[in-house]
């Protein structure tokens, strides 16, 4: 069977920042419920559920936090689920959602949640705590330190450079200056970024997401909802996810099921998704793109997979300007997660800001023209990956 | 709103380690899942997709479900996660067959024991301002509503000692091993005694379930329908509820009787597990999904659906009172009642089961109420 279309009515979200000491937890997703419901135009009655985007509890300090915001969803008494896969979070509760949807559960669900990373105290000492605790915890190991061997991998394998990595960041600090709801929205230099401090080589300060607090928030809805009330959507045509394996050690040395330079299960997941929307040539049918690439060098491995450069030809593309807002297909035109990194939704915002992109309510970052985009997000120790394409 | 499609359950397996099982959680894992595609006759390669129910708290591991990868088979195939409940994990599967985008669905949930404390790490899902100080942990969530309950109920603590003993007279033949082990709590808090609550347990739990498509294409004919799935929560705050009432479970019950049809379910529903994680809670369901309105409830606890004389059996596996893995207890009930229908219940297998009803309750005080309607015919054509 062919799985009924579902639109997006609402998307709301917050002007990210480090701290938001005027909104508690449940304020702040409720702040972009608001602006989600705001922009659908219905009332609370009209959903008929909630799917919950959290990551991990500890980043909040409360244990199974999703229930502190039932209340700020409008979700007492109703169907209300909480979707987990760490920084895939946001966009496989998208995804979640779009089934509440697709199986017929529901007509309309909201999906909508908050973080408050940049007041956890250190994102880094609780993201230790995803690996196990015998080996890999205690090396000690961090997602930057993680995705960091990633990136010697990628200068090894394809001769990425520094200064490579550096463009990235200027290429998405200057979307993210056009965007009023990035957190980093300074823009920077080649050589801001190669004086900013080693953080783990080669990743420096810059080359790092922020710690943002703030939320999102999408409306979904059946086809058949959106034409008898006459409403404004965009539509959801393909989400895929892909999983790699937990330790890190199975993706070195001989016999790895995924080699550390590239996003193996990020390919699949795209693939997945563009085969649901019927794309075979991304390069050509995508026109806008916002992929989970939390530090620079990611962005390389993260294009690739998504089909829109050969594997290993990135490099050259960014620094050509393929992937900057007035190129061919933009990247991360409003910055992206290297800009802007709530954990719990920031893979929500790639839906939510490819949504606004082939809306045409996008903004100062708006990409002329587009029409289809593929959304990405990553989560676990580049584990878990979730896409989604979005089409006006 | 109907489904779009109907799916079934068809296999599952529920691990209940010994305390001295020297296996890791890894391994465990691994063993249910596998004995769940055995029991559905299937591999892994036969899977489309995997949901986990798991809780970071009581893994101690941020990300509870990056365990999974390997040991349920993920690895290169498409997970989702529900941290909110075990049993979420099962409306999700459900939801994603539904769609039409997956034939098939693996479906995990477990909850360890080695935090230094169980009720530490269930206080910290308590808001930090009000109720963490209380304490507030599953326990006490328990207690305050089965105080709610008896507030307004006379006499309904020799009730609740009544469906104890009754719990735990089926636990004993259905789970005789799991009996001697099921400890108690040291001090509980009243008006909870002894013996009402069993202290928790690791476990873990895994079914297989399948679109209608798949079934028929495979000839199975060993399945559980679901005919009918209804889930919602309460506010997460307890002072904004009557712990007396349970109106999550009214609008749970009410979507899964009507996707299931059933309009009583006394004479419809042949076996029903209950999430009772004490035996005033087990009063309170009955209750709301009408098994036992409250002026009956004296009257059936000696003669009537609590007891082994009724048409209607209420936790034949013992339920929570004897093994309690608090994360996935609901998910359990769901297998077991899959079990019943399927036939495959083992010592506490009630004859000629047609119909059965699980229902989950998670968070405290029964904060996430789900009712299933499982059978062993489709209840609806599919459109």
């Amino acid at each position: 069977m062919t799985a009924p279309r579902v639109g997006i009515i609402g998307i709301g979200q917050s002007a990210f920042t480090r701290r938001r000491d005027d909104a508690s937890y449940p304020d702040l997703v409720r702040e972009a419920v608001i602006r989600a419901m705001t922009q659908a135009d219905l009332d609370f009655d009209a959903i008929d559920g909630t799917v919950y985007s959290l990551s991990p509890d500890a980043m909040v300090g409360i244990g199974n936090a999703e229930r502190l915001g039932v209340d700020a969803v409008g979700g007492r008494n109703k169907p209300f689920l909480r979707i987990n896969t760490g920084g895939a979070t946001g966009i496989s509760s998208v995804a979640a959602a779009y089934y509440h949807v697709a199986s017929g559960a529901c007509d309309v669900i909201l999906t909508a949640g908050a973080d408050k990373v940049g007041e956890c105290g250190d994102s880094q000492t609780v993201l230790n705590k995803i690996w196990d605790p015998t080996y890999e915890r205690q090396l000690p190991h961090g997602t930057i330190t993680m995705l960091a061997m990633s990136g010697v991998r990628y200068q090894h394998k394809y001769g990425m450079t520094q200064e490579d990595m550096a463009r990235v960041v200027v290429k998405n600090r200057k979307h993210a200056a056009l965007n009023p709801n990035a957190h980093l929205r300074t823009e920077v230099t080649v050589e801001d970024v190669m004086a900013s401090r080693m953080i783990s080589w080669p990743i420096k300060l810059m080359d790092c997401c922020p710690q943002s607090s703030g939320g999102g928030a999408m409306v979904l809805a059946s086809e058949k909802f959106i034409k008898q009330n006459k409403l404004d959507a965009v539509w959801i045509t393909g989400v895929g996810h892909c999983t790699e394996t937990y330790y890190q050690g199975d993706r070195m040395g001989t016999g790895q099921t995924a080699d550390h330079a590239d996003a193996y299960a990020l390919g699949k997941a795209c693939w997945r998704s563009y085969k649901m929307a019927g794309i075979t040539d991304p390069q050509k049918q995508i026109d806008v793109a916002e992929l989970y690439a939390p530090f620079s060098n990611t962005e390389f491995h993260s294009i690739e997979a998504a089909g829109l450069a050969p594997v290993g030809q990135s490099v050259p593309m960014v620094n050509e300007g393929r992937f900057s807002i007035g190129g061919e297909i933009p990247v991360n035109a409003s910055g992206g997660t290297l800009c802007t990194n709530a954990i719990a939704v920031t893979a929500m915002i790639r839906v939510a800001e490819v949504a606004l992109q082939v809306w045409g309510k996008a903004g100062a970052h708006q990409v002329k023209g587009a029409k289809r985009g593929i959304a990405s997000g990553n989560g676990g120790d580049h584990q878990f990956f979730g896409t989604a394409v979005i089409e006006a | 709103m109907a489904l779009n499609r109907k799916t079934a359950v068809i296999g599952t397996a529920i691990a209940a380690p010994p305390p001295d099982d020297p296996r890791s959680l890894e391994e465990l894992l691994y063993d249910v899942t596998q004995e769940a595609l055995s029991d559905a006759g299937m591999s892994i390669e036969d899977i489309d997709g995997i949901v986990v129910g798991s809780n970071d708290q009581f893994d101690g591991r941020a990300i509870a479900v990056m365990a999974a990868s390997g040991s349920v088979g993920g690895v290169d195939r498409d997970i989702l996660s529900t941290p909110s409940a075990g049993e979420h994990a099962f409306v999700m599967a459900t939801l994603r067959i539904a769609s039409g985008l997956y034939e098939t669905h693996l479906v995990v949930s477990w909850s360890p024991t080695e935090v230094s404390s169980m009720a530490e790490a269930q206080r910290l899902g308590a808001d930090p301002y009000f109720h963490r100080k209380l304490p507030l942990d599953e326990v006490a969530g328990a207690a305050l509503q089965a105080n709610s309950i008896a507030s307004v109920t006379p006499g309904v603590h020799v009730l609740a000692a009544r469906i104890s003993e009754l719990n735990r007279k089926n636990g004993s033949h259905a789970y005789p091993d799991l009996t001697a082990h099921s400890g108690t709590i040291g001090t509980l808090p009243w008006p909870l005694r002894d013996g009402m609550i069993s202290a928790p347990a690791t476990g873990a739990v895994a079914l297989v379930i399948a679109s209608q498509d798949y079934v028929v294409s495979k000839g199975l004919t060993n399945i559980a329908w679901v005919n009918g799935m209804g889930w919602a929560t309460e506010s997460g705050y307890l002072g904004d509820r009557d712990l007396n009432q349970a109106e999550a479970l009214e609008v749970a019950r009410d979507r899964a009787y009507a996707e299931a049809e059933i309009t009583s379910p006394l004479g419809t529903i042949d076996v029903v597990e209950l999430t009772d994680t004490s035996p005033y809670q087990q009063l309170l369901v009955s209750e709301v999904l009408g098994l036992s309105s409250r002026a009956d409830w004296e009257k059936d606890v000696v003669t009537g659906v609590f007891t082994q004389d009724s048409t209607m059996a209420i936790n034949p596996s013992g339920g929570v009172t004897i093994f309690n893995p608090v994360f996935c207890t609901g998910l359990i009930r769901i297998a077991e009642a899959a079990n019943q229908v399927r036939g495959t219940a083992g010592r506490h297998q009630v004859m000629g089961v047609k119909t059965a009803l699980a229902h989950a309750a998670s968070g405290f005080a029964m904060m996430y109420q789900s009712v299933l309607i499982l059978g062993n015919q489709p209840k609806r054509a599919v459109a």
